[in-house]
C-alpha cells in the first residue's frame, strides 16, 4: 500500500518527511484549516507526488496553485461536482495533467450510490471520517463499510490513522474489504504541532507497516529508463507508433473496465490464481523452504499469457485491428496466436526459420489458432531476427497494427507495460505466502531470465522490499567462457537492441552477437533494462547455470515432484546445487513453463 | 562553411547515393565514392554496415550482412577513408545505427569524422531529443551535422522541432516503410510532399525511400531540394558490379 502523508506546513519538515520517501505529500490550500500551506515547496524527489487540498475552491484558483506549485495531484475535500472534476481533467488550462483525488466523508453509514457519477471523472477516491471540519478530524471509521465498496477505483483510506493502528490496518489489508485500497493517508496523528510532523513516528509506523521502501528506485522513471538503461532508441518511422502507446498505457491500464476485463480473463480463462506450492521433497532434499510458483499450470503452460491478454486488450482499446509478434521457442508466439483467436483478431507472428524447424509442434499449434507464421529470413534467422522482422511490419504498418512484444524489453513503455501486465504473479505470491507462512515476504526471489518477464514479474512487488533477496538465473548454455553462452549479465556491455538501452552481448565493434543455450527461451543476446539496473546496482544476484546444470535440475524436479518443468525454468532450478540456503530460509521461484514443449530435448539428452 | 551546406545552395535538384561501405566487396569503398562523383552525384552517403538494421529492408541488411562478412568494422572504414579527401570534395555523410558508434565512443567517432573530413551523419535510432540533450554539442564541437528523418506520421509540431534542432537538411521518408520496400508514388505522397512545403521550414529537405530511377526522382524532387537513392543502387552493384556507376547516375538524371 502506498503512503500519503498529508498536511505539510514547514519547509525543513516537508524535505525531512520526503527523506522516508512516502509516495504522496499533501498541501492543505484552506485558508480555515490550521495546516494552511502558505510557503513554497523545496525541491522533492521525483517519485513523491505532490498533492494540492481543496475544499470548494474556485477552479481557476486550482489551476493556477497546480501549474504555479506543479503539483501532481489534487484532493478534492468539498462538495465539488462531477462536472467539476470533469473540467479538472480535461482543461487544457494544466500545464501537466493531475491525479484527482475525490474525497467521501463517512461516518456510521454511507451510501455507496454517490460514487457513480464519479466513476468516470476522478482517478482515486478517498475516504475519510465525517466530523466538524472537512478533513483531519482525527479519528477513524468503521472500515468494515468498505465490504460494500462496489466499485473497482483504487482509494485512499484516510481518518486518525495513527501508530495505534498498525494493528487494525494489518487485519484490514488482509480482509476483503482492502482489495481497492491503493493507499493509507495520514496526517494529525504523526505531529509535533499542526503542519509539524514527527519524523521518527511516521518512521517508525512505516517499519511496522513494512512499508520499509528501498531508496534506490527499481521502477520505471519518467523518461523511460531504469537508471541509465531503457528509454526509446528506435527509428522516426516508429515514433508515432510508440508514443501513442507512451502516452495510453498507464491511463487505459487504470482504467476499471480495463482492469475488470483483465482480471476476470486471467482468472476464467487462464485459470488464476497459479498455485504457489511448497515443493515438500525438494525442500528436504536441499534443507530449506522451497515455493514454487505455478506459472505453468497456466493456459498454454507458461506466463507468457499474463502479458499477451493484457496486451490484446490495450491493442483492443487503441483500435487496431492487427497483431504482430515475434517468437523464439515458439511460447509467446503460440500466446499472442491464443488470444487473438479469442478476440477475433488478425495475427501474424515472425519466427526465425531456423526456429521454425527446431518447434514443428508450437508452429503447428500456432496454425491451428489461425496465426500466419511467417518465417525470418535475414540474419542468424533466429529470435533477435524475428524481433527486427516484426519492428519492420510495424514500421510498414503504423495506424491499424499493434506489436505485442513478449518479453520485458524493447523501446519504452514495452518494457514497463509488460512488467506490469506479469506483475500479478509477484501480487499473488504476497497473499499465498502470507497463507502458507504467515508472512507476505520471502527471503528470496528467484526466476530464470532470458529478456526476463517472468523474473520482472516475479521480482515486481519486492522490488523495493528490504529484507527480500533477488535472485536472477542466465543460461550459460556450454559455459560462461566457452563462447557458446547467453549470460548477458556476464558477457554483455552497454549498448543498444530493439529500441533500448541495456547489457547486451557484442563484439568490440558493436555488432550484435549470437547467443546460446539448449533453451530456446534465454537465447537471446540482451536482457531487459530493468534487469540490467538490478545488475548494475547489484538488487540482484546474479547467477550462471550451464546447460547441463539445468537438465539435471529438471528431471530432478520430475523425479522429487512430479513436475516436468520447462528448460528455461530449470535454469532456476539449478541453483540450489550452486548456492547454499538456511534451514530456514524461504525461497520462492518462479516456475515459468511447463516441459512439454520441451520433451524432444529432455528425450535426447537423456536418451530416454 | 560545411561542404553539405555549401551544396544546398546550389542552384539545382541534389542526387544523394546511399552505399554500403565493404560491399560488394571490402575494398570497393573509395573507388565507389570516387565514381559517384565523377558521374555527378552531389552528396553521398556511406552506410556503416550492423547487423540489425532495423529501418532497412531485406537489400541494404542483407548488403550489411555481407560487408560485415568481408570484414567491415567502424575501425576498417576509417582506414579506407583517411585519404579521401585528396581525391574526392563531395560531401559525404556517414549512415549508420547507434550502437556501433556507441561502443566506439560517440566523442571518438565525432573526432575521426572531423580528421577525414566527414560532413554529416544520418543514425535512424538515435532520436532527436537523446541527441539534443546528450550529443548536439560533441557534433557541434567537430563540425558535423547531422540529419534526422521524418515520416508522412510525423506530426507539424514534431517537424518544427526537428527543424530547429537541425542545421543542414531533412531526411524526408516517402512513406511508412523500411528502405526498399515500395517503389514509386501515390496521392497521399503528394499530398504529404505539399504538406511539408507549406511548413516553410528553415531546412531544406532530401527525399528518400522509394526512388529508383529518373521518373521517381523528378516526382520526388518537385517539391523537394533533393532525393535519395538508396536500394536501387545497391541492388545494381549486386546485379552489375561497380564498373557501370556512370550508366547507373545517368539514367537517374536523364532518363
Amino acid at each position: 500500500m502506498k503512503l500519503k502523508v498529508c498536511g505539510m506546513k514547514y519547509q525543513d519538515n516537508m524535505e525531512q518527511v520526503a527523506a522516508l520517501q512516502p509516495d504522496y505529500l499533501g498541501f492543505i490550500f484552506y485558508e480555515k484549516s490550521p495546516r494552511h500551506f502558505d510557503t513554497k515547496i523545496p525541491e522533492l524527489p521525483d517519485t513523491i507526488k505532490k498533492t494540492g487540498v481543496f475544499v470548494n475552491e474556485d477552479l481557476n484558483t486550482v489551476i493556477e496553485n497546480i501549474n504555479k506549485f506543479n503539483l501532481q495531484a489534487v484532493q478534492l475535500h468539498g462538495e465539488e461536482s462531477p462536472f467539476y472534476c470533469n473540467m479538472l481533467g480535461t482543461t487544457k488550462l494544466l500545464e501537466t495533467p493531475v491525479e484527482i483525488i475525490k474525497v467521501f466523508s463517512v461516518k456510521d453509514g454511507f451510501n455507496f450510490e454517490v460514487l457513480k457519477e464519479y466513476e468516470s471523472v476522478c482517478d482515486y477516491y478517498l475516504f475519510d471520517t465525517k466530523g466538524k471540519l472537512p478533513g483531519g478530524n482525527g479519528y477513524t471509521f468503521d472500515w468494515s463499510l468498505l465490504n460494500n465498496y462496489p466499485s473497482t477505483k483504487p482509494f485512499f483510506l484516510s481518518g486518525g490513522i495513527g501508530l495505534d493502528q498498525v494493528t487494525d490496518i494489518k487485519k484490514f489489508k488482509e480482509s476483503n474489504a482492502s482489495k481497492y485500497c491503493y493507499a493509507l493517508d495520514v496526517n494529525s496523528k504523526f505531529e509535533i504541532a499542526p503542519g509539524l510532523k514527527n519524523v521518527a513516528i511516521l518512521r517508525e509506523f512505516q517499519n511496522k507497516l513494512g512499508n520499509n521502501t528501498m531508496e534506490e528506485n527499481y521502477n520505471v522513471d519518467e523518461k523511460g529508463y531504469y537508471g541509465e538503461f531503457g528509454g526509446a532508441f528506435i527509428p522516426e518511422m516508429l515514433y508515432p507508433n510508440v508514443e501513442e502507446l507512451r502516452q495510453n498505457y498507464l491511463k487505459v491500464m487504470a482504467e476499471p473496465d480495463f482492469q475488470k476485463e483483465f482480471d476476470q480473463l486471467l482468472k476464467d480463462y487462464v485459470g488464476r490464481p497459479s498455485p504457489l506450492y511448497f515443493a515438500k521433497r525438494l525442500s528436504e532434499k536441499y534443507n530449506t523452504k522451497i515455493y514454487l510458483k505455478r506459472e505453468d499450470l497456466n493456459h498454454t503452460g507458461a506466463h507468457k499469457i499474463n502479458n499477451t491478454i493484457g496486451q490484446i486488450l490495450m491493442a483492443k482499446r487503441l483500435g487496431k485491428k492487427r497483431i504482430i509478434a515475434e517468437t523464439g521457442a515458439g511460447q509467446h508466439g503460440v500466446a499472442t496466436a491464443t488470444v487473438c483467436a479469442l478476440m477475433g483478431l488478425e495475427c501474424i507472428v515472425y519466427m526465425g526459420e531456423i526456429d521454425i524447424a527446431r518447434q514443428a509442434p508450437n508452429v503447428a499449434r500456432m496454425k491451428m489458432l489461425g496465426a500466419k507464421v511467417v518465417p525470418a529470413l535475414s540474419g542468424s534467422r533466429t529470435l533477435k531476427d524475428a524481433t527486427n522482422e516484426a519492428i519492420r511490419d510495424w514500421i510498414n504498418n503504423p495506424v491499424n497494427t499493434h506489436y505485442i512484444i513478449g518479453s520485458a524489453i524493447g523501446p519504452h513503455p514495452y518494457p514497463d507495460m509488460v512488467t506490469r501486465f506479469q506483475s500479478v504473479i509477484s501480487e499473488e505470491i504476497k497473499w499465498q505466502l502470507k497463507e502458507h507462512e504467515g508472512r507476505e515476504n520471502p527471503d528470496y526471489v528467484a526466476a530464470c531470465i532470458g529478456g526476463g518477464s517472468n523474473a520482472a514479474g516475479t521480482y515486481y512487488h519486492y522490488l523495493h522490499e528490504k529484507d527480500v533477496k533477488i535472485i536472477a538465473v542466465e543460461a550459460a548454455g556450454l559455459g560462461v567462457d566457452s563462447g557458446e553462452s547467453a549470460a548477458t549479465s556476464v558477457l554483455g556491455k552497454e549498448g543498444i537492441i530493439h529500441g533500448c538501452k541495456t547489457l547486451l552481448m557484442q563484439t568490440n565493434d558493436g555488432q550484435i552477437t549470437e547467443p546460446y543455450s539448449i533453451s530456446a527461451g534465454l537465447d537471446y543476446p540482451g536482457v531487459g533494462p530493468m534487469h540490467a539496473h538490478l545488475a548494475k546496482t547489484e538488487r540482484a544476484e546474479f547467477l550462471s547455470i550451464t546447460d547441463d546444470e539445468a537438465m539435471k535440475a529438471g528431471l530432478e524436479l520430475c523425479e522429487l515432484e512430479g513436475i516436468i518443468p520447462a528448460i528455461e525454468s530449470s535454469h532456476a532450478l539449478a541453483i540450489f546445487k550452486q548456492k547454499q540456503f538456511k534451514p530456514d530460509d524461504v525461497v520462492v521461484m518462479s516456475l515459468s513453463g511447463r516441459g512439454d514443449k520441451d520433451l524432444q530435448n529432455y528425450i535426447d539428452y537423456f536418451k530416454i | 562553411m560545411n561542404r553539405i551546406n555549401q551544396k544546398l545552395q546550389e542552384n539545382k535538384k541534389l542526387l544523394s547515393i546511399y552505399f554500403t561501405a565493404g560491399y560488394p566487396n571490402i575494398d570497393d569503398t573509395v573507388k565507389i565514392i570516387q565514381d559517384l562523383e565523377k558521374n555527378g552525384v552531389d552528396l553521398i552517403e556511406i552506410g556503416l554496415p550492423f547487423s540489425d538494421p532495423l529501418a532497412d529492408g531485406p537489400t541494404i541488411q542483407d548488403s550489411s550482412t555481407k560487408a560485415l562478412k568481408n570484414g567491415m568494422t567502424t575501425e576498417v572504414l576509417f582506414n579506407q577513408l583517411k585519404d579521401i579527401r585528396k581525391s574526392v570534395n563531395i560531401p559525404l555523410i556517414i549512415m549508420g545505427y547507434f550502437n556501433p558508434m556507441f561502443q566506439y565512443g560517440v566523442e571518438a567517432f565525432c573526432k575521426k569524422c572531423q580528421e577525414i573530413g566527414i560532413d554529416g551523419l544520418i543514425i535512424p535510432d538515435l532520436p532527436v531529443d537523446v541527441f539534443h540533450e546528450e550529443y548536439q554539442a560533441i557534433f557541434e564541437k567537430y563540425g558535423l551535422i547531422n540529419v534526422f528523418l521524418i515520416t508522412p506520421q510525423t506530426s507539424d509540431e514534431r517537424i518544427r522541432f526537428i527543424d530547429s534542432i537541425s542545421n543542414g537538411f531533412i531526411y524526408m521518408v516517402s512513406s511508412a516503410s523500411t528502405t526498399g520496400a515500395k517503389s514509386g508514388f501515390g496521392d497521399e505522397q503528394t499530398h504529404y510532399f505539399e504538406r511539408i512545403n507549406n511548413l516553410n521550414l528553415k531546412n531544406p529537405q532530401i527525399v528518400g525511400f522509394g526512388i529508383s530511377n529518373n521518373e521517381t526522382f523528378t516526382a520526388a524532387t518537385k517539391y523537394a531540394k533533393g532525393a535519395i537513392i538508396g536500394s536501387a543502387f545497391v541492388k545494381h552493384v549486386t546485379n552489375e558490379g561497380i564498373g557501370t556507376i556512370d550508366g547507373f547516375v545517368n539514367n537517374i538524371l536523364n532518363g
